[in-house]
């Protein structure tokens, strides 16, 4: 068994911008072990979210390498990197991305069903529903949901299939301090329930405060 | 399956899948309403030529035919009927005439009615089914006026003696007779051995006249052909009637435009909305890619999504065009007098095609993009999404923010669409008026109704004199009878042409004439019209392509005994449907003077028709041929066309206003957020009112004058190549489309958004 769920080294991501080639990523070296929580911070255009896409395969880095799960990531293509996070790997997002003609239930639902054979996933989607307070919510759309019941939809959704990663893009960014302070409490509770590894990336230094390990980027590189 | 069906069930919930579904809808319901109808209308315009043959598919030999080809026509559920044609005299106790008997057997006709009357200046009265009786005969009225009789009077034909019962006026398939000379007598085929008129030496025309089912006439007539004897020959509406044709071809040429635009229309629709359901898709997308989906599931999941869209619109577009036509043809039957037969089942397939087609044709390409969409996008946003273009209110009246217009997506897409709609229905409103002008050009109330041949050239200064008396206009063209013998001084083989055509057509002479005048109903497609010269030869498209020579060659005729040799200098297209004299042959002016020739011309009597009996009576040698008959059947076939072409055009019409109201549909949802925008920002309603008008009556002005502009073009294009119309340039189209558009789009954007004004900015936000 692999006690590292990812490990990166020399991570470099250039993009072309205006004509020349702009760096983001200028080598980042991490290895972040399994049920670990790990905070990244910076400031906005630091590369953070870059960073998360990376470690999570959304995209692939302009040079250096990726293991997650130990996989080697170069060399997959993107429905091979798919593959690899079915099931695995959950993710938490600023502005929640739930989908809009979905309920609450069917949302939660949704990783389920890209599973094959899950066993009743209407009932495994009512309990994590449960888990973060919605019990009563399973059909109203997220339209008809406050912004703090919407990102609680997202970690239902982010939890149910008992992901060994989870990837939170600023899970508070988009609420209040209140429910912000809310969401982070279930967002941790749960971690800790399942064991999850758990990276985050926010400019909220309290939130970061909270996890194992804290890695802050500045100008592409991690200090 | 099961999933994709469930998740087809969520997308429904999106306003987008819903307005898609309707957009294809509407266009499998145009497409199959006006395919249900056009198969109608051209069914109805096919049965009414068909009238002028007699029958779906008539057999003609100069021999007896074979009884079986009947029994074989009735196996298939055929419709028969038989008719034996010549030429005998009639007699009177006084005098005698020339006629063409026909005898007809007791199913004549099978197609078109028979029209006889009492007495030679009585009304005329519908007679079919019914026939002479035995020992009777019907005819036409020159027969009464040569033979100085009155109905009822006996009329001796060969050994019998006849009842001179009615006079005939009409019968369906004395179109194929035109240039018979004598007036036509009507009995009963049972009637015809006792006259002894009929022996195995006589010239005569047998027909055997055959109709039913369309598949049905299709088999009989593929199995018959082979079976032709050299004296046979098939008549069919595809290989006679050319002047019919014409009109036929023209009418559905446009329904089909009509068909085909609409289909067109309804892209545009379908298009804009499948545009805006995959752009709604993305985030969904990406973030079921970030979940771990495939690609390849992505795709299945969308494209069955898509297919199963395409099954429900066809099943409901398909049974609303199918309702939608009744209620078409029964308005239209009402100008035509009789109820359309029933359409063919094809465009079902059309209407499932249309629907299948339009959405995978323009849903896959955004489909693709959607499959491929980077799952990083999730984490960077969406920035492909249009963003809403706001504007600080206030300045929306000014000028200023044309640049903005033009960089906007949405304007682009918006005139796009509104440019096709409006061109689409200005170019059916050009092409429309056109023709519709043109065939009433074609057959003007004072149509010849009458030809006049074997006119010798002794008459034609005394027969000039005769028509100015009478007020009547004539113009009279030389006929010389000819066979044509060598090509480029090979001499002519009629066992070289594998064509029933070209066999005949050689096998008998041609009409030459001759004339400085280039004739008003053609057009010269190739080389010169003679200015001057004595020698050259122009020939008509149709009988170069069958008879195989063209420009240069040289062609020599046998005429009475003389040859005459000349190269043909052009090739004309003949508008066959003019009803004036029309020649394959014309010979350069005065090359023929020295030929021996006759005269021929076409007048309008209208209801003087007893001129023809006092014009016999002073030139006795002169033969007048009836063709008011086939006028008539001609211009009510052309009145139900152009009854058909208004009905379709005002479905094409309704179709476009439909979708201009589903492209503003559309874009509904991002000018509600705008809206609401512009509202936070303090723009009240009159401000918002008049940003929308201003926006809308600009954008549909740019689009009518742009449509106008497109129509203009390709209006001449397809009336030039399709419709035989000339080129000509009319701005008209420019200016109404920019008038027109301009208040169309302007008052269905104004009416399409006039529900948002009134909601609070507030709960637009949160939607």
């Amino acid at each position: 068994m692999n006690n590292t769920a990812i490990q990166t080294d020399n991570l470099v991501k250039t993009i072309p911008q205006a004509g020349r080639e702009l760096q983001i990523l200028r080598g980042v070296s991490l290895t972040i072990g399994a049920g670990e929580s790990v905070a990244i911070t910076g400031t906005s255009g630091s590369g953070k979210s870059t960073l998360l896409g990376l470690l999570a395969g959304l995209d692939l880095p302009t040079s250096g390498t990726v293991q997650l799960f130990g996989q080697k990531l170069d060399g997959l293509d993107e429905d091979q990197r798919a593959k690899l996070r079915l099931g695995r790997v959950g993710f938490v997002f600023q502005s929640f991305h739930l989908l809009e003609n979905l309920t609450a239930l069917e949302n939660v639902m949704l990783p389920l069903e890209l599973l094959p054979q899950v066993a009743d996933p209407a009932a495994r989607a009512t309990e994590a529903l449960a888990k973060v307070g919605l019990a009563e919510r399973l059909s109203h759309f997220p339209t008809q949901l406050s912004g703090g019941e919407q990102q609680r939809v997202a970690l239902a959704r982010a939890f149910v299939t008992q992901p060994q990663i989870l990837f939170a893009d600023e899970p508070t960014g988009n609420l209040d301090r209140a429910t912000g302070h809310e969401i982070s409490d279930l967002l941790f509770a749960l971690q800790e329930q399942s064991h999850t590894t758990l990276v985050l990336v926010t400019h909220d230094d309290t939130l970061a405060a909270r996890c194992q390990t804290h890695y802050r980027l500045e100008d592409g590189v991690l200090v | 399956m099961k999933g994709f069906l469930r998740h087809w069930q969520q997308r429904w919930r999106m306003a987008e899948l819903r307005l898609l579904l309707l957009a294809l809808i509407i266009s499998v319901t145009v497409v199959t309403s006006v395919g249900f109808f056009t198969s109608r209308v051209e069914n109805a315009m096919q049965q009414q030529a068909r009238q002028l043959l007699g029958g779906d598919v008539v057999l003609v030999s100069s021999r007896p035919l074979a009884a079986d080809n009947l029994q074989r026509a009735q196996a298939l559920g055929l419709e028969t009927a038989q008719s034996i044609s010549f030429s005998s005299m009639a007699s009177s106790t006084d005098q005698s005439q020339l006629a063409q008997i026909k005898a007809v057997s007791s199913t004549y006709p099978l197609r078109g009615d028979l029209k006889t009357a009492d007495a030679p200046e009585a009304a005329e009265i519908l007679s079919t089914g019914q026939l002479p009786a035995r020992g009777e005969i019907w005819a036409e009225a020159r027969l009464f006026a040569e033979l100085g009789i009155q109905p009822g009077a006996s009329v001796q034909l060969g050994h019998s003696t006849f009842k001179l019962a009615r006079v005939l006026t009409q019968e369906p398939d004395r179109s194929v007779n035109l240039f018979q000379f004598a007036p036509e007598v009507l009995m009963n085929l049972d009637d015809l051995s006792a006259t002894g008129l009929l022996s195995p030496a006589s010239r005569a025309s047998f027909s055997q006249l055959f109709a039913g089912k369309a598949a049905a006439v299709k088999q009989f007539q593929t199995a018959l052909k082979p079976t032709l004897k050299p004296t046979e020959r098939l008549r069919t509406l595809e290989d006679d009637l050319t002047s019919v044709q014409q009109t036929l071809q023209r009418a559905s040429r446009f329904l089909t435009l009509a068909a085909l635009l609409s289909v067109v229309l309804a892209g545009a629709a379908v298009a804009l909305t499948s545009t805006s359901l995959m752009r709604r898709e993305l985030p969904a997308v990406a973030v079921l890619k970030a979940m771990g989906m495939a690609r390849r599931q992505v795709l299945f999941d969308h494209v069955f999504s898509l297919l199963l869209t395409a099954l429900i619109a066809a099943i409901v577009g398909i049974a609303l065009g199918f309702g939608l036509q009744f209620v078409l043809a029964d308005w239209l039957s009402r100008f035509v007098g009789k109820a359309l037969p029933t359409p063919g089942w094809l465009p079902v397939l059309s209407g499932l095609f249309t629907a299948v087609g339009l959405l995978l044709g323009f849903a896959l390409p955004q489909l693709l993009r959607l499959v491929n969409a980077a799952p990083m996008r999730i984490l960077q946003g969406f920035s492909e999404q249009p963003r809403p273009s706001v504007r600080v209110a206030g300045k929306w009246a000014s000028w200023g923010w044309l640049p903005r217009l033009r960089r906007s997506r949405r304007a682009v897409l918006l005139v796009a669409v509104f440019t096709t709609g409006l061109f689409s229905l200005l170019l059916l409103t050009t092409v429309r008026t056109d023709l519709l002008n043109r065939w009433q050009e074609a057959l003007p109330s004072d149509a010849p109704d009458h030809f006049l041949i074997n006119i010798q050239p002794a008459e034609t200064a005394p027969l000039q004199q005769f028509f100015s008396s009478k007020g009547i206009k004539a113009e009279l063209y030389p006929m010389i009878r000819g066979r044509l013998v060598e090509i480029n001084g090979k001499p002519v083989v009629v066992d070289d042409y594998g064509s029933q055509k070209a066999k005949h057509l050689l096998e008998r002479e041609f009409n030459i004439s001759s004339f400085a005048e280039f004739p008003a109903s053609n057009a010269l497609l190739q080389g010169k019209w003679f200015a001057g010269e004595h020698e050259g030869l122009s020939i008509e498209k149709g009988i170069g392509e069958t008879l195989r020579f063209g420009m240069g060659d040289k062609l020599t005729f046998d005429i009475a005994g003389q040859r005459m040799t000349q190269p043909i200098t052009s090739v004309r297209e003949v508008r066959w449907d003019s009803m004036q004299p029309n020649f394959f042959v014309i010979a350069a002016p005065g090359s023929v003077e020295n030929l021996p020739r006759t005269f021929i011309t076409s007048i309008h009597l209208g209801e003087h028709k007893t001129l023809v009996t006092e014009l016999i009576h002073q030139f006795p040698s002169v033969t007048a041929i009836d063709i008011g008959a086939i006028v008539g059947q001609i211009r009510s076939l052309v009145e139900q066309a152009s009854m058909a072409v208004q009905g379709i055009f005002v479905f094409t019409l309704i179709a476009g206003v439909v979708v201009l109201i589903a492209a503003l549909q559309s874009q509904k949802a991002e000018r509600r957020r705008e809206i609401a925008i512009l509202k936070s920002l303090g723009a009240g309603r009159a401000i918002l009112r008049r940003r929308i008008w201003g926006e809308f009556l600009l954008l549909g002005g740019v689009a009518g004058v742009l449509a106008g502009i497109l129509a203009v073009t390709a209006g001449n294009l397809l009336g030039y190549f399709l419709f035989d119309l000339d080129m000509h340039l009319n701005l008209l189209p420019v200016l109404v489309g920019g008038i027109a558009g301009s208040l169309l789009v302007g008052t269905a954007g104004y009416f399409n958004l006039r529900g948002l004004l009134d909601v609070l900015p507030m709960s637009l936000l949160k939607s």
